[in-house]
């Protein structure tokens, strides 16, 4: 893990362990239905203080939190034209599989890139620090996945471009 | 027909519906003197931050912090006050600081953090300060701090 990303995932790891702390909870307002309090948005008392962490304008996790619910959301550095459509493409490529990630939301909130909403049934039967390992593991991926997916196919661009132009030159 | 009724939110009218000011105590203080004491306090903090006294400004910007509706400036004020004190600060420094400070101290300031990195605007906010701090604090203080600033209705 390079060392200015080390402060921000940790903090993001810190927080997300504190809010993870979820239990089982009916809606208030319908018998027999028990939905996640943070997407109802219906009741105060069951809301908590949305966090955010930001390392800079581009890059922050807003942390919403209730009492049997959270939701993570996460915006992606994105620097330049291409790591936007790179984004673009690989987050919606994983939001279309959203229920094999189980975590994932399958749209993302609004001015984030990707949200996940964990619940207590997720905390039941997962583990709290796996599940906590999985979003900073995807964190760190995610960063590495798009610059590495930038510079190959920029070196696609030029191979491509040196065998067309080969053409005009003899 | 007209079915725009169907869309009115009558759990608002509801007697025991619950009210933002029931969250939370308010603050007994009119908005006109937390705005003086606020700016009383940035002064005392200049004052002892020329000598070097960082634990000192630390907890006099950190007891009586506006919160509630009504006191956006006097909350402005107090950001800005404490974000000098941070930015002035070695890092070498950080940890002896926070350990120094009491628990009640120490969850206003973690809401500040957030409240900083929470920010849209920046200003002279700067990420990796305020990152620095969120990690020497959670070292000393443990996850429990996160969780009262996240459960704490009195917003600063």
């Amino acid at each position: 893990m390079s060392n200015v990303l080390r402060p921000y995932l940790a903090a993001v790891r810190s927080t997300l362990t504190a809010a993870l702390t979820l239990q089982d909870f009916s809606s208030q307002i319908v018998e027999r239905h028990n939905k996640p309090e943070v997407e109802v948005g219906g009741s105060k008392e069951v809301l908590l203080q949305p966090l955010t962490i930001s390392r800079n304008e581009n890059e922050r996790v807003l942390i919403e939190a209730s009492v049997n619910s959270i939701r993570l959301s996460i915006k992606i550095k994105q620097a330049d034209e291409i790591e936007r459509i790179l984004c673009h493409g690989f987050t919606r490529f994983m939001m279309q599989r959203a229920e094999s990630f189980i975590v994932l939301r399958r749209k993302p909130m609004k001015g984030y890139d990707i949200s996940f909403l964990i619940t207590n049934n997720h905390t039941d039967t997962m583990l709290k620090h796996k599940i906590v390992d999985f979003i900073i593991q995807f964190m760190e991926e995610v960063d590495k996945e798009i610059s590495e997916m930038k510079l190959s196919l920029n070196a696609r661009a030029r191979v491509v471009a040196e065998s067309y132009l080969l053409a005009f030159n003899s | 027909m007209d079915v725009n009724f169907r869309k009115i939110d009558v759990d608002q009218y509801d007697e025991d519906v619950l009210l933002d000011s029931e969250l939370y105590e308010a603050d007994p203080r009119d908005p006109a003197q937390v705005l003086d004491d606020a700016k009383q306090k940035a002064t005392a903090v200049r004052s002892s931050l020329s000598k070097g006294d960082i634990v000192g400004a630390l907890t006099l910007v950190l007891t009586d912090t506006p919160y509630g509706p009504n006191v956006e400036e006097a909350k402005n004020l107090n950001l800005q006050t404490l974000v000098t004190i941070l930015n002035s600060t070695k890092a070498t420094e950080i940890p002896g600081v926070v350990r120094s400070l009491s628990q009640d101290a120490q969850d206003t300031l973690m809401k500040y953090l957030y409240k900083g990195m929470g920010l849209p605007g920046w200003g002279d906010v700067s990420g990796s300060v305020l990152l620095g701090w969120h990690e020497k604090l959670t070292e000393v203080a443990g996850t429990g701090c996160i969780v009262r600033a996240m459960t704490d209705r009195r917003l600063v």
